[in-house]
């Protein structure tokens, strides 16, 4: 049984990698968990097992919906590659697997069975209050601070004003046209485009106030923008 | 022993799917009768959207009604006697909670088509901000009983119900029920002002599949909060599974009638609410909670 679970979660572990959104990859990863925490739960962990399942329910969750606003994939439904780096992911991925199997084979394992009678909830509250509470208290401070930071990052209205302001989706193909809306030039700070909108080209990067269209974009953005009118 | 629980737990979903069904017609005072409108579901055509996720489409209702199905196992029939009799039962109903928001959003990220995904989206923005009122609650209702077990809770309330010893507890947890079976003011997942959100472009039998879960879970949370606030089973001269029946059959009404008698309002004004209102409500239930626990 736990072995079969213990495959289980490798095999979803690996899905990851090879699935190609980022949700099928969260939803993976979160099976990957379920599997591990049924482990626990069967090697009398079975508070840490089962917290295991419904935090990363939650975590996952959470994830899955920053990844796709941060990964700018329209609802992170576009197919898209899950790897990078790979040289230095492969590196650390046999640094960890040697490192974690050492401490496996070095350690000293207990291998009697817990008794049915010991009171595995109760002892784990006592340590997590207890001797361990200072990194319990770290961790928890610390993940706050990553959801807090997380918020920020991703929250429309900033210190700054609009996070979205005078942005553009990203082209359907490289170079081209953006996806969905085009940005709306008539309202805002708009100076050089009323007038003399024949040098537009001349006026490129310096003088365009962050209004978007620096880029490789430029020209498409005019006509873009022409057409709908 | 084990088999007659697992059997008691199958009638409790068959039977509470169908009075779940019969009391959405009473209620909302239209409509045909449940086992009529699931006919009329069954033989309706499906439809098929531009490139689903088949698997995660298939899986949803699976995933939704497995929950429903985990959720009511460690809720006693009799005291001390649930199918899956767990020192940290309310962990794993607390599991289920958190799942369900998954099931809801992959029914409405797999069929890869707009209102399902804005659905799923909302849902999952007011919902999961739902699950932390629903821990302080459990969480105060295992303080008296000084345990994670439902059956110890049950227990604890052979004196007084938790309904009574913690009033707050039961409101807060009919908003939960609202949220994780999809109704009322707490239905931004299938609601009506998006076309069915998560379920627009489902019909035949896996719209009848996921409406079937979705009763599931209303037997399922509604059974949780008999054990947590009503004394699940305990109760004279009837036998427990009676009681409990009756208890999650009058929860079920509870829910179905705040699904239809509270209005929805917008999920950024929702969203405020739970954040300002809800939470730091729900958090000072569980402190008086613990003071009364000492």
């Amino acid at each position: 049984m736990i072995l079969a679970l213990v495959l289980f979660a490798v095999w979803s572990g690996w899905r990851v990698f090879v699935v190609d959104s980022m949700v099928r990859a969260s939803f993976s990863l979160l099976a990957s968990f379920v599997a591990v925490g049924g482990a626990g739960v069967l090697m009398s962990a079975s508070y840490i097992g089962v917290a295991t399942v419904f935090m990363m329910a939650v975590e996952m969750m959470v994830m899955a919906i920053f990844m796709v606003a941060f990964m700018m994939n329209p609802a992170g439904l576009n197919p898209m590659s899950m790897v990078h780096q790979n040289r230095l992911s492969m590196a650390a991925g046999a640094l960890a697997f040697l490192g974690l199997s050492a401490a496996v084979l070095t350690a000293d394992l207990p291998d009697r069975p817990v008794p049915p009678e010991t009171r595995v909830v109760f002892d784990l509250g006592l340590e997590l209050l207890g001797p361990s509470m200072l990194i319990f208290e770290t961790a928890g401070v610390t993940l706050l601070a990553t959801m807090v930071g997380a918020v920020v990052l991703s929250s429309q209205q900033g210190r700054f004003g609009s996070a979205d302001e005078g942005s553009r989706p990203p082209g359907l193909t490289e170079n081209g046209e953006p996806a969905g809306r085009v940005p709306d030039e008539s309202g805002g700070h708009h100076m050089h485009h009323g007038g003399h909108g024949d040098h537009g080209g001349d006026v490129d990067g310096a003088s365009d106030h962050g209004q978007g269209h620096d880029h490789g974009g430029h020209h498409h953005g005019h006509a873009a923008k022409g057409d709908p009118s | 022993m084990i088999l007659l629980l697992a059997l008691a737990l199958v009638v409790t979903l068959l039977g509470g799917v169908l009075v779940g069904g019969w009391l959405d017609r009473v209620v909302a005072g239209r409509g045909a009768g449940p086992l009529r409108a699931a006919a009329a579901l069954a033989v309706r055509g499906s439809v098929r959207t531009e490139a689903p996720d088949d698997l995660l489409q298939r899986l949803a209702p699976i995933l939704y009604l497995a929950l429903a199905a985990v959720g009511l196992s460690v809720v006693p029939f009799a005291p001390g006697a649930a199918l899956v009799e767990s020192p940290v039962g309310i962990v794993i109903w607390g599991s289920c909670e958190a799942l369900t928001i998954i099931a809801v959003f992959l029914h409405g990220w797999s069929p890869n088509a707009p209102f399902p995904l804005i659905g799923a989206y909302r849902y999952v923005a007011i919902a999961l901000p739902v699950m932390l009122p629903s821990m302080f609650v459990l969480i105060a209702a295992a303080l008296p009983a000084e345990s994670l077990s439902l059956s110890a809770i049950v227990e604890s309330q052979r004196d007084i119900w938790n309904v009574v010893r913690q009033p707050l507890g039961l409101p807060l947890f009919v908003m939960v029920g609202l949220t994780l079976t999809l109704r009322g003011p707490m239905d931004y997942a299938d609601a009506a002002d998006m076309a069915g959100g998560t379920s627009a472009e489902e019909g035949g039998g896996a719209r009848l599949a996921w409406e079937i879960a979705r009763l599931a879970m209303l037997v399922s949370v509604s059974a949780v909060a008999a054990a947590v606030f009503l004394g699940g089973p305990l109760g004279p001269v009837l036998p427990g599974p009676v009681w409990l029946w009756f208890k999650t059959a009058a929860v079920m009404a509870l829910i179905v009638l705040a699904g239809t008698s509270v209005t929805r309002t917008t999920p950024s004004r929702m969203l405020g609410l739970i954040w300002t209102i809800v939470l730091p409500l729900s958090f000072l239930h569980l402190g008086i909670a613990g003071v009364l626990a000492l």
